[in-house]
């Protein structure tokens, strides 16, 4: 090898060397959240704030000093300690909160939602106004006093469906079915479906119970409908027949409190009161299957006797 | 080489111990993951950074070598040597250059252009012997080939010899080392017959494919009569592989130039330097040392070691910036490509039997200084080491401590940069990168004429690949042969297959 490419390649060499030397404790230093204080010769350990917010592009504020970054943003070699960090952004609430930063760890505050300051509401219908319903994120259904009315979700493209006016005052729960094509909606006493299939609008009365409804569900393979009174959970069959089969499938103990239905499953979940192994009276958790029970309840209906409940204790 | 049981059980101990680094290495890697990710991020930062600094100072010796070649490959080298007249008791017109092709299935259209480079080359042609040492298995076409090539060059040259390896000679594997043992043999009748002195003859072991440069045999002439120490040297050449290289697939070309890119390299680390591949050296030095080994895959390098060894120590590699053209290993479609190179950069990498060869053969010298011992099997060990576990540690271990390092850690300040320091760092390697587009681009032959122009693109296009070819081709071929030697399984002589396939190919 020639002299010039000796004197080369050790010059290449020991500034590779050198180069590593110098910026290896620089990176490590940084990666592990230290910081050099090249004056005092002093290291000092520090903690990383981490800050995300949905808007993104919010300003932030810490200890009431402005940071130049926006959110998402990684505040870096701060001190342990409290900090007191305010997020803000224009048209939106400010956010605010005591955060506390620890050596060589990362304190993340990045579920912050910035919620708009409501002078941006609109009013995108007006008039006669009973009740309504939104459809997914398609359409915004108006009970209104002169008929019912479809519009998109801005207020727009409004359309009247049909002249049926008769809305109850006291509507306390609705619910589409799968498809879209019917409307659930029930009030203390009375279970109505409307009808939205184009040309066949029409709302129908399909069960009024003898106690007060809490809620009613869509049976998964729908032409059924469960619902919950104070006293039993039944089951309506959707039939053309004036009069529709109703099968009481469970009665409470006591008042229900609180039921949770899962759509998928076709799991209906309760609280009821029962006798403990202790022999006093206690709240238990349970499960009523419906998708296994109901075709053996209906058949049970139909040789006149009183079905299962087909519970398990949670 | 081992001849005792205690020889054996040393070679045994020195071919576990690559593979059990590099398994230990991974292993290590893997366990601490779960258990002390903060060691591991560590770890795994001041690698990336070494890896980006090695790349850079590697980069730059590259551009140096690169220099010197646009520099000297352009010299008229028969003309120097004319100029020198005598030196070192020698000249020109003292040398005959025996250029030996051991050959296996090549055809014609293989050799052919390897000897119309040597009828092209800037040299006397009368200097020159051709030994053409075909393999009895490859069956009568090879032997048939050889003999229509003869009667074709024989007389543009002062001796083509035309021999045929038997299959299946005793102490001898299926490996190209053992054909050229035999074609070297073959050499020495003829000139025992001739009367010609061994000094006078260098030697010049290529592949089938191996076209020389026009310069070539001049500047191995002019390095030969002017080194002090001719035959305790080997002349190595800087390997391209521009035969097929407009025709081939990109995946072949961007590991085949990387090759390339390594031995321009070396030749700027000349005390770790290492024939690889066409080279060339006394004949006088290969007869002394007993020829290529006949039971070793990787004959290009070992015989280096051989001679290293022979000679004490004294032994070094010339380097010469001329450039001997090669094939691309490639296919017509993408996987057989990529299955092809993965198994030559095995047989590469199978070069690491050479670590127990040197290890073993230190062990009965006394008279190598024990430093250059250590220095020189480290450097073998380093470099196989590294090629094995690099790819692993850049691409697979800092994902693995932000997986399997749990929540605490991914709370902890390193755990939360590790991602963004080994992107930002990975990413300054690829600088790198621009360079080797850089030299690729000047090492290219001119485009043939029934390449599209458009294929100008494309070679620079390439080069997006790159770090996917480099991790998926980068390590494995070097695991699976030290696994193997590791666990015994000896790896038998595959031979590339050459074809040159005439289809643009992207």
């Amino acid at each position: 090898m020639r002299r010039v490419d000796k004197i080369r390649r050790a010059m290449a060499f020991y500034f590779a060397v050198l180069l590593f030397c110098i910026l290896l404790p620089v990176i490590l230093s940084y990666a592990l959240g230290y910081k050099i204080d090249y004056r005092h010769f002093k290291i000092y350990k520090t903690g990383i704030l981490y800050i995300s917010s949905r808007p993104v592009g919010a300003s932030i504020c810490i200890n009431g000093k402005m940071c130049q970054s926006l959110t998402p943003a990684q505040i870096e070699e701060l001190k342990p300690g409290d900090y007191k960090v305010e997020v803000r952004k224009d048209g939106f609430y400010p956010w605010e909160r005591e955060m506390v930063v620890r050596p060589n760890m990362v304190t993340k505050a990045d579920r912050i939602v910035l919620f708009p300051i409501t002078q941006e509401m609109k009013a995108i219908s007006r008039g006669g106004i009973r009740d309504f319903t939104a459809y997914g994120n398609s359409f915004i259904y108006y009970m209104k006093s002169s008929g019912l009315f479809r519009s998109d979700m801005d207020g727009g493209d409004m359309k009247r469906l049909s002249s049926y006016s008769d809305w109850p005052y006291d509507i306390i729960g609705k619910r589409f079915s799968v498809d879209g094509n019917e409307l659930l909606f029930f009030t203390t006493y009375k279970l109505s479906m409307l009808h939205l299939q184009p040309g066949a609008i029409k709302v129908d009365e399909v069960f009024t119970s003898q106690d007060p409804i809490i809620d009613a569900f869509w049976y998964p393979s729908a032409g059924y409908i469960i619902v919950v009174t104070h006293r039993d959970i039944m089951v309506v069959e959707l039939s053309d027949f004036e009069r529709r089969n109703a099968v009481s499938l469970y009665k409470f103990n006591s008042r229900p409190r609180s039921v949770s239905y899962d759509d998928n499953k076709g799991s209906l979940y309760f609280i009821d009161t029962r006798i403990g192994e202790d022999s006093k009276n206690s709240n238990f958790l349970y499960r009523l299957d419906l998708k296994q029970k109901l075709f053996t309840g209906l058949m049970q209906l139909l040789i006149k006797k009183e079905p299962d409940a087909g519970y398990e204790k949670r | 080489m081992p001849v005792t049981k205690r020889d054996r059980f040393y070679k045994r101990l020195f071919e576990i111990i690559p593979g059990f680094l590099t398994w230990a290495t991974m292993i290590s890697l893997f366990v601490l993951a779960f258990v002390r990710p903060l060691w591991v991020a560590i770890f795994v930062i001041t690698f990336d950074l070494y890896w980006v600094i090695r790349m850079m100072y590697l980069s730059m010796l590259m551009l140096f070598a690169y220099r010197r070649l646009a520099r000297e490959r352009v010299l008229d080298w028969f003309e120097k040597c004319k100029a020198l007249g005598k030196t070192n008791g020698m000249e020109y017109r003292d040398i005959y250059h025996a250029i030996l092709f051991p050959a296996h299935k090549e055809g014609i259209d293989i050799l052919k252009p390897s000897i119309e480079a040597l009828e092209n080359s800037n040299y006397p042609k009368k200097s020159m012997i051709v030994i053409l040492s075909v393999e009895e298995r490859a069956g009568e076409e090879s032997k048939n080939n050889a003999l229509i090539l003869k009667r074709e060059h024989e007389n543009n040259f002062k001796a083509f010899i035309v021999t045929v390896h038997p299959k299946d000679l005793p102490g001898e594997i299926k490996a190209k080392g053992a054909n050229a043992t035999w074609g070297a043999k073959a050499l020495k009748d003829f000139l025992d017959f001739e009367g010609i002195d061994y000094e006078q003859v260098i030697i010049s072991c290529f592949d089938a494919d191996t076209c020389a440069d026009r310069e070539y045999f001049g500047c191995l002439t002019y390095h030969y009569i002017t080194s002090p120490h001719r035959t305790r040297s080997s002349y190595q050449p800087i390997p391209v592989y521009n035969n097929n290289i407009w025709h081939c697939r990109s995946i072949a070309r961007l590991l085949e130039l990387g090759s390339s890119f390594m031995q321009m390299i070396e030749t700027m680390r000349i005390e770790k330097f290492v024939t690889f591949s066409s080279h060339s050296m006394s004949f006088k030095t290969l007869v002394e040392v007993g020829y290529w080994p006949l039971d070793m895959i990787s004959d290009d390098s070992v015989i280096y070691w051989k001679c290293f060894l022979h000679f004490n120590g004294d032994y070094s590699v010339v380097p010469m910036y001329v450039t001997v053209s090669m094939d691309v290993a490639t296919e017509e479609r993408i996987l057989p490509t990529i299955v092809k190179q993965y198994k030559q950069k095995r047989r590469w990498a199978w070069g690491i039997e050479n670590f127990p060869y040197i290890a073993v053969g230190f062990m009965h010298n006394r008279r190598i200084p024990i430093i250059t011992k250590i220095r020189r099997s480290l450097n073998v060990l380093e470099s196989h080491y590294t090629w094995a576990v690099w790819a692993v540690i850049v691409t697979f271990v800092a994902p693995l401590t932000l997986i399997f390092g749990g929540g605490l850690f991914r709370q902890t300040s390193i755990g939360y940069n590790l991602p963004s320091v080994s992107a930002t760092l990975l990413d300054m390697s690829l600088l790198t990168m621009l360079i080797c587009v850089f030299v690729s681009m000047k090492l290219l032959p001119p485009r043939p004429p029934d390449v599209k122009r458009q294929k100008h693109f494309i070679m620079y296009a390439q080069w997006v690949i790159a770090p996917l070819v480099a991790t998926i081709l980068g390590s494995t071929p070097a695991i699976d042969a030290q696994t193997r030697l590791m666990f015994g399984k000896y790896m038998h002589f595959q031979v590339t297959e050459k074809k040159r396939h005439h289809k643009n190919k992207t």
